[in-house]
């Protein structure tokens, strides 16, 4: 039998405990007080200045119940959901290809930096027209202006992460004589998968508001133009349901994302001394 | 040189009995004005060690590089098992120094990566892995991420994977360089034990002149800028090698022998600093 290292006795550290050490108390009491806060601003200063009919926390909190089981608001938040997964689906998919191609091979890089990087910077909204134009006022435009929303944070950011792979894990495949592709996709997929997640985070965020800028523009229907509609029929409190509904996916795609990195990535942030 | 660096026929089963492994003729590599080494032979052996060690920067990575086939060279040829090295081979496997474990797999899974590559079957990875897992030490860590083992049993982790192939060529890229004094010494003998019990062909690179000895059946110094062979020392000392070996008056010989041939090379260098003729 092997003799073995002295630090071997050592056992594994379990991790867990220790991002836990905060405790419910010292993650979860900030949080709530800062809400409450908003919240009794937000209440206070309608109530002192503002008609009744404006939406105030009281009254947006009083709405939910029914709202929430209104067939118009379930269909349209279920309709605008499901738009934004499957654009989300392909943003990911072709994004991440892309991206993968424009960070490994400096000709792809040459060829589509700028274009990529130029396209990211034009606000979807401008885009918008054009695309109605060519789709019409169909939930095929609202489709893509979600995948354009969402398609160049992930090549951005996948880009980044396959060309920081470090040389080394190249090295190691090549030298066990790994296939290019494999290499593409068992090495530097891997290995760039934090920053792909961050780019997914991104991603959410803007196919959301993409999709809803173009309900807002096409009245296609969907949880934008739900509210689109209901402030515009001085509804304001049913329109807040659908604002933080909108609000927790924000939250919702966050908390799920960092669940996902514990879950899926525990060597990540922690592997500075094998790198 | 003679008939043998003939390039086209590698006389591969040397007429001396033992075959020869590694073969390399003339070799030279440049990185643009800069020139790393130039006429470098060598015949390293069935089953033997042959150490290399120069002071840093004299590119003794760099040849290693080139024989694993991971970089191209500038002139002549190396031949691995009768085959021309132009990109990396089956049969050779490298340790490298940074330990290059893929942080996002198991040591299971970093062990099994190089016969997964060679295309072994599900079964055969999983008869073979464990089996190295246990040669190096290993057994109990299998589920383990390098970033929660040491960094020797990360290196023996580095070890298992390369040995996992079988290879009938070890290189070993200062293997140990990256690991704390005690550690190291732990993991020459361990590899030193490892070796009788599975004899390959091995070119160890280091910086260290006692683990050059310990190591090597022939410790090779590379010197001068561009850095060639200055000398090659045979080690006569008997194997197995153990702790013993470093009390032996022959090793504490060869070891001052080794270190005085650097030395006369590292003084020369250290007065020549720009370059000089």
């Amino acid at each position: 039998m092997a003799s073995l290292d002295a630090s071997l006795a050592k056992p594994i550290a379990k991790e867990a405990p220790r991002r836990r050490a905060l405790g419910v108390s010292g993650v979860f009491l900030p949080r709530l007080l800062a809400g409450l806060a908003i919240v009794l601003v937000w209440e206070a200063s309608v109530r002192a200045f503002l008609p009744a009919y404006v939406a105030k926390p009281s009254t947006v909190l009083l709405a939910i119940p029914k709202t929430v089981v209104d067939a118009a608001f379930l269909a349209a938040t279920a309709d605008t959901l499901g738009a934004v997964a499957q654009g989300l689906g392909i943003a990911v998919v072709i994004g991440t290809l892309v991206g993968l191609v424009i960070g490994r091979s400096p000709t792809a890089d040459r060829m589509l930096r700028h274009y990529v990087n130029g396209f990211y910077a034009v606000p979807m909204i401008v885009i918008l027209p054009l695309l109605s134009l060519w789709f019409g006022y169909t939930s095929a435009t609202r489709l893509a202006t979600i995948v354009y929303a969402a398609i160049f944070s992930i090549v951005v950011n996948v880009s980044d992460g396959a060309r920081a792979v470090p040389r080394e894990y190249m090295e190691v495949a090549r030298s066990f004589r790994a296939q290019r592709l494999r290499g593409l996709f068992e090495i530097v997929l891997p290995a760039a998968t934090p920053y792909f997640l961050a780019g997914i985070r991104l991603a959410a965020g803007r196919a959301l508001i993409g999709a809803v800028v173009a309900e807002f523009f096409t009245a296609i229907g969907g949880l934008g133009y739900f509210i689109l509609f209901m402030s515009r029929t001085f509804r304001h409190d049913e329109a807040f349901v659908g604002v933080a509904l909108l609000a927790a996916f924000g939250v919702g795609v966050d908390v799920f994302v960092a669940w996902c990195t514990r879950r899926f990535l525990p060597w990540y942030r922690r592997d500075e001394r094998s790198a | 040189m003679d008939a043998i660096a003939s390039p086209s026929v590698p006389d591969v089963k040397g007429a001396s009995g033992a075959g020869v492994r590694i073969r390399v003729r003339g070799l030279a590599k440049r990185y643009g004005a800069l020139e790393v080494f130039r006429s470098i032979d060598l015949d390293v052996g069935d089953c033997e060690i042959l150490s290399i060690v120069g002071p840093s920067g004299c590119g003794k990575t760099t040849l290693l590089r080139c024989i694993d086939g991971l970089i191209p060279v500038d002139e002549g040829e190396i031949w691995v098992n009768g085959t021309r090295v132009t990109q990396p081979i089956a049969g050779m496997a490298m340790v490298f120094q940074h330990f290059g474990l893929f942080p996002w797999k198991t040591v299971y899974g970093n062990v099994a990566y190089g016969l997964k590559m060679a295309g072994a079957s599900k079964a055969e990875i999983a008869e073979r892995v464990p089996h190295f897992i246990a040669m190096v030490g290993l057994k109990g860590f299998e589920n383990a991420y390098p970033y929660q083992i040491s960094g020797g049993m990360q290196q023996r982790c580095g070890l298992a994977r390369a040995l996992a192939v079988e290879p009938s060529v070890l290189l070993m890229d200062e293997p140990f360089a990256a690991v704390d004094a005690q550690t190291r010494e732990i993991l020459q003998f361990e590899l030193l034990r490892i070796w009788e019990q599975r004899p390959t062909t091995m070119l160890f690179v280091t910086h260290s002149i006692e683990e050059a000895v310990l190591m090597g059946d022939r410790v090779i110094v590379l010197k001068g800028r561009p850095s060639s062979i200055a000398e090659t020392i045979v080690v006569d000392l008997p194997r197995p090698r153990t702790r013993e070996t470093l009390r032996e008056p022959r090793f504490a010989a060869l070891r001052e022998h080794v270190w005085s041939t650097l030395l006369s090379e590292a003084r020369r260098a250290e007065f020549e600093v720009g370059g000089g003729l």
